[in-house]
């Protein structure tokens, strides 16, 4: 039984080269493998990903060679990373020490997204819409939080990402136009380094001359104390590292951005 | 990165070949391949009889059971064992109506579990 | 007809994103005073339906999964659409939407995955079907009624 190698260029990514591996990865393998590292490791490649569905059988030569391989790309600052591995060569991969050394991703897309992520930095993007009523507000501010721990914020950013989000969505809802009753849009940028929330609402007109007067009043970081809705703006303005308000037409929109802390 | 899932470990007085584990949390796709680690750890170090307490698994979906059967055949491959105990009512509908409860050993209280050992 | 509560959501073709957002549909139905049995069925449909689109439907590197969904007092509805996938899982994924047997799947110990997931839909939803529109991009559509009705 023989391996198949095929190298595939991922666009847009220059320093990243991905493997399609089909075959038996038994010890006649190793030879391939060399080979075909040869080709690469002089070139501008740091990432190399190994896809693996098509893989049926590894043997401990061939999982040395893919060792060795790793050490010259970390040597670069790189790294080398398995995808679809099956379950079977996954625990024969673990008995071997492996899972100890490699990351394993279960698709190529999510090993993908991790170097996109990771060394790309590159920010993603969540969108929501939601009725205005406070009852909601919980579980909007829960999923943001968990989103931010999901992609590796530490508890006590994804506490004061989840404060900031309740406040700001309190606000949308007490501050929405009770008639129009349309859905508060809450869009959430995340990126390795930080974290941008919008959201957007229809206002009370007989509300909105207020809500200018708290913006204002954040400038000097002086609210009201008697003043809920001043002291969570001003609460959003101490946990966050900016924070836009800005009135249009009949709607509001809040912009804020922390920078991840820990 | 994952979804909560913790294992706390215990060793089983009179069987050396085996361990109590307590599974916390969620298992669903985003942490199958830590657990799966952990588990194999087990095995390699010679636990091939998992006793896993559910009690505090408050979750599973399509991928979490198929781990779950893949530990259950691994450990046979081993003439070891992966039993479960203390399946909450949620979990064990979604292990019922797929046909796997044929598949997986299932007890109802821990106690029956560890009886069960060899 | 009730004005139902409207909700959508799009995020990155990224398992990681399903955890947080099961919990989201679960939290809000909830709220509006389903079940918790109710709640947590129909996280596990939700985590399901965007698994299969998330690994199944999406082409592009930079996909995104549209999940809206309309909470009634009697039903919960919802629609997943993703960009597409290949037309050898959109068969599949037809067969199951049309109540397909479980002991076709042949599930085994050997065979841990294949089909699971759907099939749980399938067996905990009411109504599930599918469409496919121009270039293969699909929209899985799920209600589940309320059981105590």
């Amino acid at each position: 039984m023989s391996v198949k190698i095929e190298k595939e260029q991922i666009k847009d990514k220059p320093e990243l080269l991905l493997w399609k591996i089909a075959g038996s990865l038994g010890t006649e393998s190793i030879n391939d493998i060399s080979s075909k590292f040869e080709e690469i490791i002089n070139q501008n490649y740091k990432f190399l990903i190994a896809e693996m569905s098509n893989v049926n059988f590894i043997s401990s030569a061939a999982l040395g060679q893919f060792m060795g391989c790793r050490q010259m790309l970390v040597e670069k600052g790189g790294d080398m990373v398995f995808s679809g591995v099956n379950l079977d060569i996954k625990t024969k991969l673990s008995a071997m020490g492996a899972l100890k050394i490699f990351k394993f991703y279960n698709e190529l897309r999510t090993a993908i997204n991790a170097y996109e992520w990771e060394v790309e930095k590159k920010p993603e993007k969540v969108y929501l819409s939601f009725p205005p009523e406070l009852k909601f507000v919980p579980a909007v501010r829960q999923m943001v939080s968990r989103i931010a721990k999901q992609k590796g914020y530490s508890q006590r950013d994804a506490f004061r990402i989840e404060t900031i989000v309740d406040e700001i969505c309190n606000n949308a809802v007490e501050h929405g136009s009770v008639d129009q009753k349309k859905n508060i849009e809450a869009t959430v940028i995340i990126g390795k380094e930080k974290i941008e929330l919008e959201v957007v609402n229809t206002s009370d007109p007989n509300k909105i001359e207020h809500l200018k007067e708290i913006s204002n009043s954040l400038k000097t970081l002086s609210p009201k104390h008697d003043e809920r809705r001043g002291r969570g703006l001003a609460l959003i303005k101490m946990l966050s590292n900016k924070l836009d308000i800005n009135f249009s037409g009949d709607g509001t929109s809040v912009h804020v951005t922390k920078l991840r802390e820990e | 990165m994952e979804s909560q899932i913790e294992l706390e470990y215990e060793d089983i007085k009179g069987h050396s070949n085996a361990k109590l584990v307590r599974f916390i949390g969620d298992l669903d796709a985003t942490n199958v391949e830590t657990v799966l680690e952990k588990i194999c750890n087990l095995f390699n170090d010679g636990f091939i009889n998992i006793v896993a307490d559910f009690k505090k698994l408050r979750y599973v979906n399509s991928t979490g059971l198929g781990i779950l059967l893949h530990f259950s055949k691994s450990a046979k491959e081993k003439n070891g064992s992966f039993k479960i105990a203390n399946v909450n009512e949620n979990v064990y509908e979604i292990i019922e109506i797929i046909g796997a409860t044929t598949l997986l050993e299932i007890y109802d209280e821990i106690e029956e579990a560890l009886a069960s050992l060899k | 007809m009730n004005t139902p509560y409207k909700f959508k959501l799009k995020f990155p073709s990224d398992l990681d994103y399903i955890p947080p957002i099961r919990k989201f549909i679960a939290e809000t139905l909830t709220v509006t005073q389903f079940t918790p049995k109710f709640a947590y069925r129909s996280e596990v449909i939700v985590d399901e339906i965007c698994h299969n689109a998330i690994v199944h439907g999406s082409r592009s590197l930079n996909a995104e999964i549209e999940l809206e969904c309309e909470i009634y007092p009697d039903k919960f509805e919802f629609r997943v659409k993703d960009e597409g996938g290949k037309k050898e899982d959109l068969e599949k994924l037809k067969s199951v939407v049309k109540k397909s047997d479980v002991s076709a799947l042949g599930l085994s110990e050997g065979n841990e995955n294949r089909g699971l997931g759907l099939e749980i839909v399938r067996l905990l939803s009411e109504e599930i079907d599918m469409e496919i529109g121009e270039n293969n991009k699909t929209t899985v559509r799920v209600v589940r009624k309320r059981e105590d009705f």
